[in-house]
């Protein structure tokens, strides 16, 4: 496979910290528009367009690829250990920048005024997400969400796990294909096959639901399909690749780089549970009538108090 | 233990503070602190978040229980924060945002024991 899609990028952890010395409401009032890539990425935003499906993108990279795709016991790379998102968990692309620039997605009209409309509700304390009544992330935002992740890796299957909600990405790279399209049907993370091209894992997804890339993110359609290329590039950190095909949202397929971090664990104290999002009523979120959050009844106060 | 009740406004308010994993921040005053000393009645340390909470005597004897939310156990782990850190009758000094419509919740910066040991549960996004 060409090795044309893994330029190097700029992302930092420093943007965790955009958006510092600024109340959340009022930053996202401000608009302005995000950087311009860098050629390095426009090369890689050409590539999704150059494919007019993520189908397409995913094939071409299979036709690039050399061996048959499958992956020997012997060759199973080590992605042993806990991960968490690098970059700054409302933006999906890190090189948003700051919390006073648009995400970098090139959108529909029809998403574009969506987006704009959400922010201006949460401009106005107006927010719900969605994840306030239990419902999983679901992909793509799986990938976004800032907690622990880790990594299985087989020559059959790959299970990407997110410890928020429990949810488990399985892929098959066993050369099976997705189910037929009258079976198929929207699932919270999608159905995801892939191969491997030496040390990267390359998935198709599709068939997922609609959501949101985060809470100042747009939003996405059921039609939502992605590209994904893994690669564990250092001992502590793995890339992802991906590129998002939603003809209703998106102009051109949005190309973004993920960054993974394995975390320091010295002490075998980090550890994924089950989450189980109901145990503790104090967490119970409720949507308000005016489309916004609150909590439900506390335990620790003395009568019903909402 | 009396209470110390410190409204102010809050200056470099991080946003990654806390509620990251399932809901909206609009409940609480992002630009209000508010600061409380009292003893811990029990730590809720559970998914998707944790609450500490507080017992707070008044001024007039009454004790009020106060409500502190942070994130859950990993991301408490990843700032240092074990369960065991706050076991129930444990005395200390805690600062968050609070709740808008005055019930005594709010979402925890900060907290001081009463052996002069500090938690930050929001540097549990710290990559490290």
């Amino acid at each position: 496979m060409t090795k044309l899609y893994r330029p190097c990028l700029s992302l930092g952890a420093v943007l965790i910290l955009a958006g510092a010395a600024m109340p959340f409401e009022h930053a996202v009032a401000q608009r302005q528009a995000p950087p311009p890539p860098s050629p390095e990425k426009q090369a890689m935003i050409d590539l999704g367009i150059e494919h007019e499906t993520a189908r397409g993108l995913y094939d071409y990279f299979r036709s690039e690829a050399g061996g048959d795709g499958t992956l020997a016991w012997e060759d199973v790379p080590d992605w042993s250990g806990v991960w968490t998102r690098e970059t700054f968990v409302f933006f999906w692309d890190g090189d948003q920048g700051t919390m006073d620039t648009l995400p970098t997605a090139k959108l529909t009209p029809e998403y574009e005024r969506r987006l704009l409309e959400k922010l201006d509700r949460i401009a106005q304390d107006i927010e719900y997400d969605p994840l306030s009544a239990g419902n999983p992330a679901g992909m793509p935002r799986w990938i976004s969400e800032p907690f622990l992740k880790d990594f299985a890796v087989t020559p059959q299957q790959t299970w990407l796990i997110n410890e928020m909600m429990n949810e488990i990405r399985r892929v098959y790279t066993d050369g099976r294909d997705h189910p037929p399209p009258e079976d198929a049907y929207p699932l919270w993370l999608g159905d995801s096959i892939g191969f491997w091209d030496e040390d990267r894992l390359v998935i198709h997804t599709n068939q997922m639901r609609e959501g949101q890339y985060q809470r100042i993110q747009p939003e996405y359609t059921d039609q939502v399909e992605t590209v994904e290329i893994w690669q564990k590039t250092a001992d502590d950190t793995i890339e992802v690749d991906i590129w998002v095909y939603d003809p209703p949202v998106l102009v051109e397929p949005w190309y973004t780089r993920q960054v993974f971090k394995k975390l320091t664990n010295d002490e075998n104290a980090l550890r994924i549970r089950y989450w189980h999002f109901n145990e503790n009523q104090n967490n119970a979120v409720i949507e308000t009538g005016d489309g916004s959050s609150d909590f439900a009844d506390f335990t620790f106060t003395d009568q019903d108090d909402n | 233990m009396k209470i110390k009740l410190a409204v102010a406004l809050a200056s470099a308010v991080l946003v990654a503070t806390t509620a990251l994993a399932h809901h909206s921040t609009v409940m609480f005053d992002e630009e209000q602190e508010v600061t409380v000393s009292g003893v811990v009645k029990e730590f809720q340390y559970t998914n998707p978040h944790s609450w500490l909470l507080v017992d707070v005597t008044n001024e007039d004897g009454s004790v009020t229980t106060w409500g502190f939310e942070a994130e859950g156990p990993s991301t408490l782990m990843r700032a240092g924060i074990r369960r065991s850190d706050f076991s129930p009758g444990t005395e200390l000094t805690i600062t968050g945002h609070p709740m808008k419509d005055g019930r005594p919740g709010a979402a925890w910066l900060h907290a001081t024991r009463g052996d002069g040991t500090e938690f930050d549960p929001r540097s549990g996004f710290a990559i490290r």
